[in-house]
């Protein structure tokens, strides 16, 4: 018997015209700028004082913001919080995006994460749905599926790197799809077959839909393995004195790469604590340590230098992110940036008055917004639902009343 | 025995008036009629509208008939024939519903069958999304494939597929020793120190009350297998309990502040004073180090301790086969010529690690690098030819698809498969993907598939029902009628998982893990209590089925399974050892049956106040059946929680008196709950209830808890016009009408087996199976399995 050989069959096979439908579909929709979301949870929070303007609406009185050069494109939200949340302790961290009551409890199930809704909406048209981020290698963060359960982020930035710019092999992952597609062609065939059998056409019908939808599946990943990366020299900081600072640096800095070469339309950086010391310009310390300062000034001092450098450099994302010209604007833009926490304060583990700061996005921003009641986070969350099209009446804890917070 | 039948029919003639063949109209005219009929009618239910003119549905008339709620118990009483034939004349009127003609395989199914034609044991259904939605059954047909679970489907079968036969060939089988502890948390090494040639361990948890857990650093399994431990381990102290030593896996971050959530392996029970070793299979995945905790009552948090557990050392041994080449690959390729090719040195030439290491504190593991490249051996079968490659895809899908199969049903997955040798020049490869487009075909995921026979059809069925699988060989060769197929199926092990599918549908035990104690409340709730309760429950499920018990002991029985933890638990003394045993108890103990057990108790709790309402739906919907509706939409919820005194929730919750409309269905639900308040919300018996006191700053795990007594317990209540005033009480009542439950279990089972709620045709049969005196487990599940697969294949 004589059998396609594989060339033949990705020629003729249902997987070509599909894929220059795509690429069709690509090229008609390149003038009009996609959107795309960056979530960035820094788990020890940031020192209240020093985070919130003194003055209502002037960036000038935080010690951290007032060196934001993007101020006209952010709002910094004061007074909201995650119900259910007051007393946690470190584990509110993996709510920060679910919005979950009592993620200390043993027996926690969390539930899917926003940036895992976004992805689902927006990461159809990218070559990763979404980019998962953290500092350490910790196997969870802030994203967790619709199980509820975590998706490890990555953490290594070389592995970073060259998992969106660097040459891999694809073989393996080749085979893999192409196996598929032929088992999916198979089952059709199976099918044709089985049609003619009596009494079968329901349970024949509604197999036909269902691996028709695996077939287009299939055909994503067909495509992508058939895109050539984006070329991008590798400007990594290789810093051995201050390698905490050059790691959050690097994570930012691929994640803006990420961005400019629309590899991915969602991040989410997780980022996560060590016990040990780190050292920043100006400070060594247990950075844990350090967050539980108890109100004593050289402590405070101390964890200010950190938190100061982390603000140095989502700044400079920030900048970055408003230099790159796209459309008839900047990719900051076309950007959400969240920036918060977990915890209003990591002192005394407590999470109400949560540090939030909304960037880019093409919002008019307020620059410093102060709501007059605590808030539910979740309101927040569900309006950027509702920004990217998503038609959801409630999400975790958010309030039946929700006002908009952004316009 | 004639005799005493003969007594009995004259003894109800005398009742009930002669037996004629009476129209069932005049049947219902005279039970039924002095009641219901007119606009004053009873519960306003005339029924002269429903018997001459209306399509009105009649279930609900049904069920009160037939499970003797009605005509009520002060009123003349049907005979069994006559209640029979007003039954009969209901169900027939009702308008024929349809179920639909097919469904998915659950996901247990989908990984329980592949692991039978592959010969593998993976637990990979949590990697496939649980995708019930509302059903409480997972076989319920309203549920439908999607693509997602399609393409995890694919996934997961691919992973099964390699996991048996690895591209690359299989890693050799290895032995570490180690005996280097690590802590996950420096401040916690005071719990535990150098003793003899190892470490003694005390009992610890941590602040936020997790169990706390020692890391050995040294073990890394390469690949994700089956891997033997075996620990060295002796007791030292002055009790009489055993220890328990917990194994659990998980990957060890020191970036956290406290171990991360892991699972649990196995216990090993240690009652020796002198070092014994024991061993558990695991199954672990690369990168997942194993840990142990130790629990005992009598050392918490000791210091420097002088008593505890000892343990010398930990040997992993693994990834273990059952032979080489592995068993499967006889029956997957039978005839075919195998020949076996190893990329490496062959197993034995590695050097043993046991051997090289015989002092403290030498990490074993190091001299083999963990992330060293690992000499693989592969399995080859010597052949390219195509017949082959179609006899192995032949026999492999008439195993999975449990039908005779002609050539040409065979041929679409032939041709993958000769796509693939083609591609690969390799047999076992083909074979593969032969294999996966088998099981991924709608002939293996839409069931009831397509058999060629009757016969093939009903064991088919049965398989899926009884092992959530497919029918092995011995099955498929069988010429024994169907009960007796039946009997030998049950007592096969594979009848476990439809035991534990039950625990987690029926009795909704898959709720288990997202209900957790409050530590506040309940300080000494801790993993090894988490891990038995519901094996409890399974293992009591299994002695009424296999065991043919009476359905009565669903609600009272004098004996349950327990061990030293649950005896602990439930205040029973001299149980030693953490293996489950039958025990006997004396009448005073409110224990034995489903109700009073811990784990039940425990999922229907919030895991901080019990809830009458919770229990009392639990009792009615799982085991009596009472019809009850969902409260209507206007109705303000009573939301009770224990306040600073007890009756003021007895007094909200019965508040549903007030209320025509709530206490309709509330007077046969909350009753219930009210027995059960003798038992706290992690099943501990109670006379008063505990009230939460606050905890400053971050919560602090103590044993004690943070908690102060309240007020006492009020178990009374009434059901029925009958009183109790305790769980004791409310058996009584319950088993006072035995056929009720049976009933109720049998309706249970079918909608189980078959997907869909019985019809009231159905429910007519699945009546008269009850109608036996003597209503037993295991007669009554193959009673119904042999009446739906029977009369019902559809």
């Amino acid at each position: 018997m004589k059998s396609p050989t594989r060339r033949q069959f990705l020629k003729f096979g249902a997987a070509l015209p599909l894929a220059m439908h795509a690429l069709d579909l690509r090229a008609a929709s390149k003038p009009k700028s996609p959107r795309r979301i960056v979530f960035i949870c820094n788990s020890l929070g940031f020192y209240a004082p020093y985070f919130f303007p003194k003055k209502r609406g002037d960036l000038a009185t935080s010690q951290y913001l007032r060196h934001m050069e993007t101020r006209d494109k952010l709002t910094v939200f004061e007074n909201l919080y995650h119900p259910g949340m007051e007393t946690s302790n470190h584990d509110s961290e993996k709510s920060f995006l679910t919005g979950t009551p009592k993620p200390e409890a043993p027996n926690f199930v969390n539930s899917v994460s926003l940036d895992q809704v976004l992805a689902e909406k927006m990461g159809g048209e990218t070559r990763f749905p979404f980019l998962p981020l953290s500092i350490y290698d910790r196997g969870w963060g802030c994203s967790w599926n619709n199980r509820g359960v975590a998706i490890p982020p990555l953490h290594d930035e070389s592995r970073i790197y060259n998992k969106l710019f660097g040459h891999e092999d694809l073989t393996a992952k080749r085979r893999q799809i192409d196996k598929d597609q032929l088992i999916v062609q198979c089952l059709y065939r199976d099918m044709e077959r089985l049609q003619r059998e009596a009494g079968q056409a329901a349970k024949i019908d509604h197999y036909r839909g269902v691996i028709a939808e695996l077939e287009a599946q299939l055909e994503h990943d067909a495509f992508w393995l058939h895109e050539k990366k984006p070329h991008v020299p590798n400007t990594l900081d290789q810093d051995p004195e201050f390698a905490f600072s050059a790691k959050i640096k690097n994570l930012l800095e691929l994640s803006k790469l990420a961005l400019q070469t629309d590899s991915t339309r969602v991040i989410t950086f997780s980022m996560d604590w060590v016990y040990g010391a780190i050292k920043v310009p100006g400070a060594t310390g247990g950075w844990h340590t350090l967050s539980h300062h108890g109100g004593r000034q050289d402590q405070i001092e101390s964890l200010s230098r950190i938190e100061a450098d982390i603000m140095r450099h989502l700044n400079q994302f920030l900048t970055d992110l408003d230099r790159i010209k796209e459309g008839n604007g900047t990719l900051l833009d076309h950007t959400t940036v969240i920036i918060g926490s977990n915890f209003g304060d990591a002192s005394d583990h407590t999470c109400n008055h949560l540090p939030i700061i909304v960037a880019g996005g093409g919002y008019q921003h307020q620059v410093h917004s102060v709501l007059e009641k605590p808030t539910p986070l979740c309101n927040l969350w569900l309006e950027l639902l509702h920004h990217n099209d998503l038609d959801v009446a409630s999400f975790g804890s958010s309030d039946r009343d929700a006002r908009p917070l952004l316009s | 025995m004639h005799a005493l039948k003969l007594l009995l029919t004259l003894f109800a003639l005398i009742i009930t008036g002669p037996l004629s063949a009476e129209e069932p109209q005049a049947l219902f005219q005279r039970f039924c009629m002095d009641c219901h009929t007119g606009d004053s009618a009873s519960a306003n239910l005339d029924l002269t509208k429903y018997l001459h003119d209306g399509f009105r549905d009649g279930t609900l008339i049904f069920e009160n008939l037939a499970t003797s709620k009605m005509p009520p118990s002060d009123a003349v009483q049907p005979s069994e024939a006559a209640r029979h034939e007003m039954l009969a004349w209901i169900a027939n009127r009702q308008p024929e519903t349809k179920p639909r003609a097919f469904r998915r395989v659950s996901r247990h199914e989908f990984v329980h069958s592949i692991n039978d034609l592959l010969e593998t044991e993976l637990d990979l259904a949590a990697k496939l999304p649980e995708d019930r939605g509302a059903s409480q059954f997972d076989s319920d047909r309203r549920i439908q494939l999607s693509p997602q679970m399609l393409r995890h489907y694919f996934s997961v079968a691919e992973e099964m597929l390699e996991h048996a036969m690895p591209t690359d060939g299989f890693v050799n089988e290895r032995t570490w020793v180690t005996r280097k502890l690590k802590d996950s948390h420096p401040t916690y090494n005071i719990y535990v120190r150098d003793y003899r040639e190892g470490v003694l361990l005390s009992w610890t948890r941590a602040n936020n009350g997790n169990s706390y857990a020692f890391f050995y650093d040294n073990f890394e399994p390469p690949v994700a297998g089956w891997y033997e431990l075996t620990v060295d381990a002796a007791k030292v102290g002055d009790f009489e309990e055993d220890i328990s030593i917990q194994l659990h896996a998980g990957k060890y971050y020191y970036a956290d502040d406290r171990p991360q959530p892991q699972r649990l392996l196995g216990v090993v029970s240690v009652g020796n004073r002198e070092l014994k070793a024991t061993t558990i299979r695991a199954y672990l995945h690369p990168g997942e180090s194993v840990s142990v905790h130790c629990y005992s009552r009598h050392n918490f948090r000791d210091q420097n301790p002088t008593q505890g557990a000892y343990i010398r050392q930990l040997k992993a041994r693994g990834p273990l086969q059952d032979g080489w080449p592995p068993n499967r690959f006889q029956t997957l390729f039978a005839d075919q010529l195998l020949s076996v090719k190893s990329n490496g040195p062959k197993r034995g030439t590695l050097p043993d690690a046991s051997q090289a290491n015989s002092s403290r504190g030498i990490e074993s593991g190091e001299e083999m690098a963990l992330n060293e490249e690992q000499p693989k051996k592969k399995v080859w079968i010597e052949s390219d030819r195509p017949e082959d490659l179609q006899s192995i895809l032949h026999r492999f899908a008439e195993r999975a698809y449990a039908a005779k199969l002609s050539v040409a049903e065979v041929e679409p997955y032939l041709q993958v498969a000769l796509r693939v040798l083609e591609r690969d020049n390799d047999l076992v490869e083909a074979a593969k993907a032969g294999f996966k487009a088998i099981i991924c075909s709608h002939r293996f995921l839409l069931v009831p598939g397509q058999h060629d026979s009757e016969q093939r059809a009903r064991k088919a069925a049965l398989a899926r029902v009884l092992w959530l699988s497919i029918p092995d060989t011995k099955l498929r060769d069988s010429q024994a009628p169907p009960r007796e197929q039946i009997a030998w199926m049950m007592r096969d092990e594979r009848t476990d998982r439809m035991i534990e599918s039950l625990c987690n549908q029926w009795l909704n035990l898959r709720s288990w893990n997202t209900i957790a104690p409050s530590l506040k409340l309940y300080p000494r709730y801790d993993d090894l209590l988490d891990h038995y309760l519901p094996l409890e429950t399974r293992a009591y499920l299994a002695h009424l089925l296999r065991e043919n018990q009476p359905v009565s002991h669903l609600i009272d029985s004098n004996y349950s399974f327990l061990n030293q933890r649950l005896a602990q638990h439930y205040g029973i003394d001299g149980i030693v050892g953490q293996q489950l045993r039958k025990v006997s108890f004396s009448p005073d103990v409110p224990r034995g049956g489903l109700l009073t057990m811990g784990s039940i108790l425990k999922v229907t709790t919030d895991g901080f106040d019990t809830s009458p309402i919770l229990r009392g739906t639990w009792i009615s919907r799982n085991l009596v059946g009472t019809p009850v509706s969902p409260p209507p939409e206007t109705v303000k919820a009573i939301e009770p929680a224990h306040g600073d005194e007890a009756t003021s929730l007895r007094a909200r919750v019965e508040q549903h008196k007030n209320h025509e409309t709530c206490y309709a269905c509330h007077k046969r639900i909350d009753p219930y709950g009210f027995a059960l308040e003798s038992f706290d919300a992690t099943g501990q018996w109670r006379t008063r209830y505990r009230r939460e006191k606050p905890h400053r700053g971050t919560f602090q795990y103590r044993l004690d808890g943070y908690y102060r007594l309240g007020a006492s317990v009020d178990s009374a209540g009434e059901i029925k016009d009958q009183a109790f005033s305790d769980v004791f009480g409310l058996k009584r009542i319950l088993l006072s009408n035995e056929r009720v439950i049976a009933y109720h279990f049998a309706k249970t089972f079918f909608e189980y087996a078959n997907g869909y709620k019985p019809d009231l045709r159905q429910r007519l049969e699945l009546h008269a199976m009850t109608g036996a005196k003597d209503y037993r487990m295991k007669d009554l599940v193959s009673d119904v399995l042999i009446y739906s697969l029977d009369g019902e294949s559809r």
